[in-house]
Parts: structure tokens; C-alpha cells; sequence
């Protein structure tokens, strides 16, 4: 392993796959994390005083670690689950339910939650390994999913508030509520999981994944188990979701189906990632904060939120099928040897 | 109960319309159109504003229906042209998010400029008795439509040297160029054909109950649910799956209630995927 890691970046735009994790050697990717965390721990600073902003901010942190999650699911195993939404909806209203309804102490029930999450995500996995479901397959059968369980909160009013959604109690009176704390819990969340992304890849597991990732035939030729890695990545990737969903539930204390739905949470989410780099440590964070500022600058013009999600949609996977970020990068690093090979 | 089944076949019989139009673009190209439903909706929209200026019912639909070709084929020969350099499942995946894409496009626009449109056609001729259940004339003339487009589509295919040019490209890309058939020009067709389906597809629908506008979502899930079952590719396999989709529907929305009829239609297509992934007609997946 080499010790300089910048001798390892990429000089020129090397065709690497879009998706393929980049083993970075050394400390540099937690050195990026612990950067990312001291400038993101910086924001309230800036807009602490705003109730609104504060908010907005949350519901950053709040989609970073979805991208985070669905990255590990679609990015390092390549299985399209079209179902974050319902993922960390199972998980919100699991936890309000067991919380509110059956007495149980809130943070119990998150990592009920989570564990309900994961088994479901595992199960999709495992599903999708048994009868050897495509990526288009698993898109289609996690998407009728997310629309089973749309329906079935819709359905449900006794226990959902149907529509009108639910007011979740657990979780008031707490410092969850305020103003600023929950920000900075989201932030420890969002940091973990990135950490635990970097773990996770460095380890014999992540080495399974990029061969699993760039040729399934021959990883599993070579003595992969794909199946068990598939359901490993769709299980953990599940379970914080649910988990990151409970904890949405028990700080916004409201939580209603729209929350959760494909057009509002799987689809952004999808944008931020590969905005940021399918495949990249930190390319979900970068592409979670660049559109949650974007979402507030344009706010004003929330009728045509929808085209301009079309459009960068559209443009993004047109022109960036690698992320922007990656993009730029390669893009200055090539300036850089061009005038090196000058001198 | 028999009224319930009579409601089944007429909306399976659109439902199996709405699928076909998928399902030809999916099995020609490996393109996932999910704009397709939008698309519909577009040709809905433009029915119903040229009706209120004064058109009659006739012109207005063609209209409407020429105008969703149109942009079925503007998809085509813009936003999906880079998609054809890429081959089998990039392809199909490349697709699809675009096709997501330019179906945000369309819905954002028509809740931006016709935020309250809806399509109605009504038929006003009296209801008609058949064995006992009388039956709306609406549903009925729909019903006659889809057969007959069904049946010309299937003539279509079976029996013209066109309609086998493009199952030729279906069943294998490459073997058809050899034999001298274009897939470019086979894709413009079936992408035309496509959106004409669509545009069919609400003008039969608004004849039983108005279209608004936020239904394209809705129209893409139930082509993709009716594609999936029937067999990504197959027309009969669509129809087939349209009807029973249809009747289970129409039974579980009058026992058991709406929202769970929708899980139950999609847990079927799931199962459907799960135990034969090539779906009741396909070819393998």
C-alpha cells in the first residue's frame, strides 16, 4: 500500500467505470471526512438564528444520508432499489407506532426500526440474488414496493392517520426539538455512516464489492460469494435508512406518506448521488448540500422545482454519467499535468 | 357480479392498450419510456383545450393523438439518441432515468400551465342492455375502439412485411440489420405508434371518466404493471395481462376498497417477476 496518495489520483480522465470505488491508500479518505465534519459543523454558526433555515439544513443532512445508504446499496452492488423512501418510511413509522402506541421508549424503537429496515432491505437482496433479477428487474420490484407501501399508509388510517399523517409524540420535550442540537445529531449520523462506508470498504467486504461490481461472472468465478455481499449491502444499506427515518420522525415530530414518497425522496436522492459521483466516499454529501441550497434559492419558484429536477436529471446523466465532482476533478488534475508537461 | 366482470374487461381492455404502447418500444429498443404515461396525459391536455376552442370532438382527439406521436418521436430523436450507443442492461438503465427525466419535464409543465385541465368525452347516446346489465354507452364504444386498434395491431405485426420488419429488430438487433432492415426506421416507427397508443389510450379512458392531468404517473405504473406481467415485448402477453389486471381490479375495488386493490395489483406484478421473470408471454428476460 502505497503511502502518498496523491501519486495514486487519476492524471488523466481514466475511462474508470462509473461506480467503481476508488481505493483511496493511507488516511486521506478520513482526513476528507473529519474536513467535511468541521465545515459542516460550522453552518449553524452562519444560520443558527433562523428556525427555517436551521430546518432546511436538517433535511440536508437528512438526504446526504439517504445518498450515503443508497450509495452502498447502488453504488458499490449495483442493485437499483427504487424504494429509499418507503426504506426510511418503514422505519419512521415503525418507530412512532411502537413508540406512541405500544409505550415502548423511543430510542428502543429506533433501532426496532432500523432492524425491521434492514430485514427488508435483505430480503430484497436476497430476492433479487435467488431468482437473479437485473439491475431493471429490482428497479421494477422495489418500485412496486415503494408504491405498495404508499398505498398502504394511505389505506391504513387507524394506525397511520392515513393522508393527514401523524403527530409522533416520542421525542418532544426533548432536546431533539430544538433548534440546534438536532442538527448536530444529524451530522453525527451522517458522519458515521461515512466512516462506516470507508470501514466497510477497506475491509474484505469492500474488496468483494469492486469485483462483484466490475464483472459478476468472474467475481463469482473466482470465488465471491455475490449472493451473500448483494444481501449484506442491501441489508446494512436498509438498515440505516430506517434508521435515519426514525430518527426524521422523532425531530420533525409530524411524519405524513408524502414524506416518503418516490417522486420526493428516491428521485432527489438519485440526483444528489450522481451529481456528486456514483461510487465516491463523498460525493452524496456534496450532492445532497449542493441541492438542498439550490432547493432554497429556489424556493420562490417551487412551480417549477419540477422541471429543473427534469432538466438536471436529464443534463446530469447526458453529460456526467461519472458525477460532476469527479468531472471537475479530473478536469483540473488534466489542466495540472497539461502545464506540468509544459515546463 | 357479472357487471363487475363487464366493468373488469373494459377497463382490462384499455389497460392492455396502455401497456402495448410500452411495451413495443421496450421490445424493439430495451428503452424503459417512463414519460410514456405523461405523454398521454400531454395528448389529453391538448383534447380537451382544442375542444374548448371550438373543435369538434372528432378533430380534437386526432389532434391530441398526433400530437403525443409527435413527441414520442421528438424523445426519440433527441434525449434517447445517445442511449443507442449503449448496449443491453446500461441501455435499458440509461433509459430509464432520462425517460424519468423528461416525464418530470412534461408534469411539471402541464401543473404549471393547466393546473386544473381534465379530459372528458361524453358519449350521448343511451345505455345499452347486454344479458341483463346495462352498460354505458361510453364504456362500451371505448371497449370497441381497443378491440379494434387490438386486432389491427395484431394484423399489423402478423401479417404486413412492416409489422415483421419490426419484430424482426425485437427478436434480435442485429440478426435484422443483416437482413436489410433499418432499426433507426423501425424505431421512429414504433416510437410514432407508441405515442399514438397513448393518445388512443385517453381518449377511450375520458370516455368513462375524466383524465386530469396529474394521472401520467399513475398511466406509466399501469403500463409498466400490464408490460411486466404480460412479458417485456409481448402484445398478446400485454392484452392478456391488461384484462386480468383489469378484472382484478374492478372485483377488489368493489369488495374490498381502492387502496388495497392497488397493493394487490402490485404485488401481483411483483410476484409475477419473482416466479417467471419472462412474465405469461415473454420471450426469456
Amino acid at each position: 500500500m502505497t503511502t502518498d496518495d496523491h501519486t495514486a489520483e487519476p492524471t488523466s480522465a481514466t475511462p474508470t467505470r462509473a461506480g467503481t470505488y476508488r481505493r483511496e491508500s493511507g488516511q486521506g479518505a478520513f482526513l476528507a471526512i473529519a474536513a467535511t465534519g468541521i465545515v459542516l459543523a460550522l453552518v449553524p454558526i452562519w444560520i443558527g438564528d433562523s428556525r427555517t433555515l436551521m430546518g432546511v439544513a436538517i433535511t440536508g443532512l437528512l438526504f446526504a444520508s439517504y445518498a450515503i445508504s443508497f450509495n452502498l446499496i447502488f453504488g458499490s452492488t449495483n442493485q437499483l432499489f427504487l424504494a429509499v423512501g418507503a426504506l426510511a418510511g418503514v422505519g419512521a413509522y415503525a418507530s412512532t407506532i411502537a413508540s406512541d402506541r405500544l409505550g415502548l421508549p423511543f430510542p428502543l424503537t429506533m433501532v426496532i426500526a432500523a432492524g425491521l429496515s434492514m430485514l427488508i432491505g435483505g430480503a430484497f437482496s436476497w430476492i433479487a440474488v435467488r431468482r437473479s433479477l437485473g439491475i431493471i428487474f429490482t428497479g421494477i420490484v422495489t418500485l412496486t414496493f415503494s408504491l405498495a407501501f404508499d398505498n398502504l399508509l394511505l389505506g391504513q388510517r387507524d394506525f397511520t392517520g392515513g393522508e393527514t399523517g401523524i403527530v409522533v409524540k416520542a421525542g418532544s420535550n426533548t432536546f431533539l426539538r430544538q433548534q440546534i442540537p438536532p442538527y448536530y445529531v444529524f451530522l453525527s449520523v451522517v458522519l458515521i455512516y461515512l466512516v462506516g462506508y470507508v470501514v466497510l470498504h477497506r475491509s474484505h467486504v469492500g474488496w468483494a464489492f469492486r469485483a462483484l461490481r466490475d464483472d459478476e461472472v468472474a467475481a463469482e468465478l473466482t470465488g465471491v460469494d455475490v449472493a451473500r455481499y448483494r444481501i449484506y449491502a442491501g441489508a446494512i444499506g436498509g438498515g440505516m435508512l430506517g434508521f435515519v427515518g426514525a430518527l426524521w420522525a422523532h425531530v420533525e415530530g409530524f411524519i405524513s406518506p408524502a414524506t416518503f414518497t418516490f417522486v420526493h425522496v428516491d428521485v432527489p436522492a438519485l440526483v444528489m448521488l450522481v451529481f456528486g459521483g456514483i461510487g465516491t466516499v463523498l460525493g452524496p454529501v456534496v450532492g445532497a448540500a449542493v441541492f438542498t441550497y439550490l432547493g432554497e434559492v429556489l424556493a420562490s419558484f417551487s412551480q417549477l422545482r419540477l422541471i429543473a429536477d427534469g432538466v438536471l436529471l436529464i443534463v446530469l446523466f447526458l453529460l456526467f454519467p461519472q458525477g460532476v465532482v469527479r468531472a471537475l476533478r479530473s478536469g483540473v488534475s488534466g489542466l495540472r499535468t497539461r502545464r506540468r508537461s509544459q515546463q | 357480479m357479472t357487471a363487475v366482470i363487464f366493468d373488469g374487461l373494459v377497463l382490462g381492455l384499455q389497460f392492455g392498450l396502455l401497456g402495448v404502447g410500452l411495451t413495443v418500444v421496450y421490445g424493439m429498443g430495451g428503452i424503459l419510456n417512463l414519460a410514456y404515461g405523461s405523454i398521454a396525459v400531454v395528448a389529453a391536455v391538448v383534447m380537451s383545450v382544442s375542444m374548448r376552442a371550438g373543435l369538434q370532438a372528432g378533430p380534437a382527439v386526432v389532434l391530441g393523438i398526433l400530437t403525443a406521436a409527435g413527441i414520442s418521436l421528438t424523445l426519440n430523436s433527441t434525449v434517447l439518441k445517445p442511449v443507442y450507443r449503449r448496449r443491453g442492461e446500461d441501455r435499458v438503465l440509461l433509459s430509464l432515468l432520462l425517460t424519468i427525466g423528461v416525464a418530470f419535464i412534461i408534469d411539471g409543465l402541464l401543473v404549471w400551465r393547466f393546473p386544473i385541465e381534465a379530459l372528458g368525452l361524453n358519449v350521448g347516446w343511451e345505455p345499452v342492455s347486454i344479458i341483463g346489465v346495462r352498460m354505458r354507452a361510453g364504456s362500451l364504444l371505448a371497449s370497441a375502439i381497443t378491440l379494434l386498434v387490438g386486432g389491427s395491431l395484431i394484423f399489423f405485426f402478423r401479417a404486413t412485411t412492416t409489422g415483421k420488419a419490426v419484430r424482426s429488430v425485437i427478436q434480435d438487433e442485429v440478426g435484422a440489420r443483416l437482413c436489410g432492415v433499418n432499426p433507426a426506421a423501425v424505431r421512429t416507427l414504433i416510437f410514432a405508434l407508441s405515442g399514438v397508443l397513448g393518445g388512443i389510450f385517453v381518449a377511450t379512458q375520458a370516455m368513462t371518466s375524466p383524465v386530469p392531468i396529474s394521472a401520467g404517473f399513475e398511466f406509466t405504473i399501469t403500463a409498466l404493471l400490464v408490460t411486466v406481467v404480460g412479458g417485456l415485448g409481448s402484445i398478446r402477453g400485454a392484452f392478456l395481462a391488461g384484462l386480468i389486471l383489469g378484472i382484478v381490479n374492478a372485483m377488489s375495488s368493489f369488495y374490498i376498497g381502492s387502496y388495497i386493490t392497488t397493493i394487490i395489483l402490485l404485488a401481483a406484478a411483483a410476484l409475477t417477476i419473482v416466479l417467471r421473470p419472462s412474465g405469461l408471454f415473454g420471450e426469456r428476460a
